[in-house]
């Protein structure tokens, strides 16, 4: 859907400007970035109903909120409530409903699509790439960059090797001309350090400049949130000269497509059936039930609904592998249960959490949703086990002891990599109660963890010095 | 999506990629040394400039010298020109010359000291009729009990913030500090006159025995707690010009029995079910008054009830189950009641903190330094929070920070510094009490929302 926009633009556009088809052969205008604004509006998928605002000063307006609050007193909006199986041979939760899957997706980025990076985009590259439909995936933008990349970097290695061929070539002449050899060198050991060489970056930003020029001179008005922003904070922007790329690639395919969509557009979307579905990962799941309510879990072989109540001791017993037998004893340091106390408590803040499995981390936060900004905190869950229950026997301790204990090794490097990546460190101590009990409510259960962060980062002595 | 996470990772986003680049962490190419005194001298050849330099190889770290040259491109495989074999060896030349210049100490500013291997005392001759009124051996309270050298002539800059005197004028130095400078060239320390002399013929300072390097290292390290990482970590910092200082934690067997884990309660922030009093009758009636009937159950779910919401912010308040650590609600610890080695060992200044020997003001950074050979593995929560939980609270302030909510996140409530240390090689962390449970970012979601609606909305991110 965040595409939706913009492939109905594409599709209709060409009939409706005729100006396009004629020949302007320099730059078809970009097409419309998604309106990430009003598609992604709710940040959870369920809905508000919110009472319109009273102003003392106008009846009107407390006519209008005791009417509205009236109405849905009398007729309650119905909740939406999606659903999804679960797959014992796989222990995961798959959502096939389009509807649902839109939903999950749009109001707070829940789940993958299992044939795509993470927004389920699979059907339109697929009808992209049969000449359907104009447009772009975040896919093929990585794709097409990816690819530009590589040559950018070929052709440094080239230029660097005709670098060194030229040096052999003077060096050459100079040991056959003899006495002026000592000369050469001395001069361009003085250049040495200024001698530019090819870098992929410089070329980069080369070509960047070069498109911000063509595009002011064509009289399209750069808006000013375009400028290069302070290197310190990251932007989220395809590099321009990708965009550029797609908005030609986009017309020729929008030409194409539209000859051949004339042509057997029913037959194809006929044929084309969604093979797609949204994967939501456990802890996503059991808070949508749990915690929102507004999904189902069904039992893909009995087809029934799972109860929430079954459901944890489920989804905890699927934490391990191989998944630990129905009869067997919970922990309360099951792996789901310290994931889904962490994955709870930064929902409840306002964060979008997603797996952070590409950094090396167990989650990542987003402020509102990928598609906004980068993730700022990356985070990694570690147990706590304090309660003097741990520590009563030897073989407890020992147990706690190869569960805590990480090694400096694996900080420095988890580290670094956000560093990297201009991510923060955030390290997620869960406190573990003691074994309780088969025990009825959630709330008391989770109520009993503790979850306390510890922001980590490098501390440079010469950068804090002044 | 989370492509543009990936574009970070390669750095190529159009903007230069200000990461964090460590100059220390790189080999120095002595080629810039002299280039440096090139500029610096203006003299004809690099070779006989840098033959000629009086300045020590520390003037590279000087970025305020206007000759510094920029650092070219590194070279990352051997190729076959000669050009990169000159390169390398005019390189290596270069550090051979810097290695091979005469070291000299000019009499002027020669410091001499006397190792005292039995602590403070009174200078030889002079009878302390009540010592108990003087303190510590009767030299004079500021004098730490560990120190174990002293300088009768203190001159130069180094006695800012190194030593503490006593009543005689006599400075006296810790076992670090005696370390540091010898090893820098700045002390020269005599055995005590008593241990190489017969008793008659005490006098002159021509008759003591200097004391060499290895000797100072044999006697110095490992006396009163100093350990090779802790020195390691006092050097570097010095040289990097932070002033250090012992923190009370030094002492590895000094033990409190304090809170333990009383903070583990009184820091717990648990979700009110209702507010107290009068209020949170209002609110409950105010809310059932939204929604009467709610189906709200925190036991089997939904915590939010599956009826109608008025808007997003309540659903967030209902959702909040989960039990938080308040980093502000915790009360201080005795800097003892900690598990070594996660305890502040040390504090340090920055060069522009103005210092006063006899009373130093609170420290810039409190750092802990950890042996990762002994102590394999990160610490626990137990430890970590006891540590941070020993120093003093230290709330985000200031305008930038009430504004940018990851700027206040990633400040925390409470920091402190961990030097680890790995056979010599250090890596500092500063390590934050951040407060997530603090900041409620669906508030300031839900305003951005509203402005939208007022259809002035601009993104601050593209």
């Amino acid at each position: 859907m965040a595409d939706a926009n913009a492939t109905s633009v594409a599709q209709t556009s060409p009939e409706a400007d005729p100006a396009r088809v004629n020949p302007r052969p320099a730059r078809a205008p970009r097409p419309p970035r998604p309106n990430y604004r009003l598609i992604h509006r709710f940040p959870l998928p369920v809905n508000a109903h919110p009472v319109p605002p009273v102003i003392p000063h106008n009846p009107l307006s407390i006519l209008s909120a005791a009417l509205s609050y009236l109405s849905f007193l009398i007729s309650r909006p119905s909740q939406e409530i999606h659903s999804a199986y679960f797959d014992p041979a796989t222990s995961s939760i798959h959502v096939t409903d389009e509807k649902a899957i839109r939903a999950l997706w749009e109001m707070g980025f829940f789940g993958k699509g299992s044939l795509s990076r993470s927004e389920p985009s699979w059907l339109e590259r697929e009808k992209k790439r049969r000449g359907l439909l104009g447009g772009n995936t975040s896919e093929e933008a990585t794709r097409r960059r990816r690819e530009e990349r590589r040559a950018l970097k070929l052709e440094r290695a080239r230029s660097e090797k005709l670098l060194i061929d030229e040096r052999l070539k003077l060096e050459a002449a100079a040991r056959e001309s003899g006495s002026t050899a000592p000369s050469l060198g001395d001069s361009v050991d003085d250049t040495v350090t200024t001698i530019e060489k090819f870098s992929v970056k410089k070329a980069m930003e080369a070509k960047y400049q070069e498109s911000r020029l063509r595009r002011s001179q064509n009289g399209t008005s750069v808006p000013p949130a375009d400028t290069p922003e302070s290197s310190q904070s990251k932007s989220v922007r395809f590099s321009s000269v990708v965009e550029q790329k797609e908005a030609t690639s986009t017309s020729t395919a929008r030409l194409q497509g539209s000859s051949l969509a004339d042509a057997d557009e029913l037959d194809i979307e006929d044929i084309l059936e969604n093979q797609e579905h949204l994967q939501i990962s456990n802890e996503e799941a059991f808070f949508l039930v749990y915690g929102l309510g507004v999904l189902r879990v069904f039992d893909r072989e009995q087809n029934t609904v799972i109860p929430t109540s079954n459901l944890l001791p489920l989804l905890r017993r699927n934490s391990y592998f191989p998944p630990h037998a129905e009869a067997s004893e919970l922990n309360p340091d099951d792996p789901f249960m310290l994931s889904y106390v962490v994955y709870h408590h930064f929902r409840s803040l306002g964060w979008v959490v997603r797996s952070g499995v590409k950094f090396g981390t167990d989650y990542l936060l987003y402020n509102r949703g990928p598609v906004f900004s980068h993730a700022e905190f990356a985070l990694i869950i570690i147990p706590s086990y304090n309660d003097p229950y741990w520590s009563e026997t030897e073989e407890r301790r020992e147990y706690v002891t190869s569960k805590q204990s990480r090694s400096w090794w694996w900080l420095h490097c988890v580290n670094r990599v956000q560093a990297q990546v201009k991510k923060s460190l955030v390290i997620c101590y869960v406190e573990v109660p003691p074994p309780t009990g088969p025990s009825e409510d959630i709330a008391a259960l989770l109520g009993q963890y503790q979850v306390r962060e510890f922001l980590l980062r490098r501390w440079i002595p010469n950068r804090t010095r002044d | 999506m989370e492509d543009k996470d990936e574009d970070a990772v390669r750095g190529t986003s159009v903007e230069p990629t200000q990461v964090e680049t460590d100059l220390s962490d790189e080999t120095q190419d002595f080629r810039l040394l002299s280039h440096l005194n090139l500029y610096a001298r203006n003299a004809a050849h690099p070779l006989q400039a840098n033959a000629n330099t009086q300045s020590p190889p520390s003037s590279l770290t000087d970025t305020s010298s206007p000759g510094l040259p920029k650092r070219g491109e590194k070279d990352f495989e051997p190729n076959p020109t000669q050009h990169q074999a000159d390169v390398l060896s005019k390189s290596r030349e270069a550090m051979h010359d810097a290695l091979a210049h005469p070291r000299l100490h000019n009499l002027n500013t020669r410091v001499i000291a006397y190792y005292a291997p039995d602590g403070p005392a009174p200078p030889p001759g002079i009878d302390i009729e009540d010592p108990a009124r003087f303190g510590d051996k009767g030299v004079g309270a500021n004098v730490h009990p560990d120190s174990c050298v002293y300088v009768p002539n203190p001159k130069g800059q180094y006695f800012k913030n190194m030593g503490q005197s006593d009543r005689w004028n006599r400075v006296w130095l810790l076992p670090e500090e005696a370390l540091f400078l010898i090893e820098r060239g700045s002390l020269d320390i005599r055995w005590p006159i008593e241990m190489t002399a017969a008793p008659e013929d005490e006098g002159p300072e021509e008759l003591s025995i200097p004391m060499s390097l290895q000797a100072a290292y044999a006697c110095f390290m490992g006396r009163s707690g100093l350990t090779m990482e802790r020195y390691t970590v006092y050097t570097g910092l010095k040289r990097t010009g932070y002033a250090l200082t012992r923190a009370p934690g030094w002492d590895d067997s000094a033990q409190v029995e304090g809170l333990k884990d009383q903070n583990q309660e009184c820091a717990s922030q648990r979700p009110l079910k209702r507010g107290a009093g009068l209020a949170g009758i209002l609110e409950q009636l105010f809310s059932w008054a939204q929604d009467p009937f709610s189906t709200r159950s925190t036991a089997a779910g939904p915590v939010v009830g599956c009826g109608m919401h008025r808007n997003y912010n309540n659903i967030y308040r209902q959702l909040a189950v989960i039990p938080w650590y308040d980093p502000s609600l915790a009360i201080d610890r005795d800097p003892l009641d900690t598990t070594p080695p996660f305890r502040v060992v040390f504090h340090a200044y920055r060069p522009s903190t103005p210092i006063k020997k006899s009373a130093w003001p609170a420290p810039d950074f409190r750092i802990a330094v950890v042996n990762t050979r002994e102590t394999a593995a990160i610490p626990t929560l137990a430890q970590l929070g006891a540590l941070l939980e020993s120093t003093p609270l230290d709330p985000p302030s200031g305008e930038k920070m009430k504004r940018l909510v990851y700027m206040r996140l990633r400040h925390g409530y409470r920091n402190v510094v961990m030097a680890v240390v790995d056979q010599g090689i250090v890596s500092y962390l500063r390590i934050a009490d951040a407060a997530f449970g603090k900041e409620k970012l669906y508030e300031t979601q839900a305003a951005s929302m509203g402005n939208k609606r007022n259809g002035n909305f601009r993104g601050k991110k593209r």
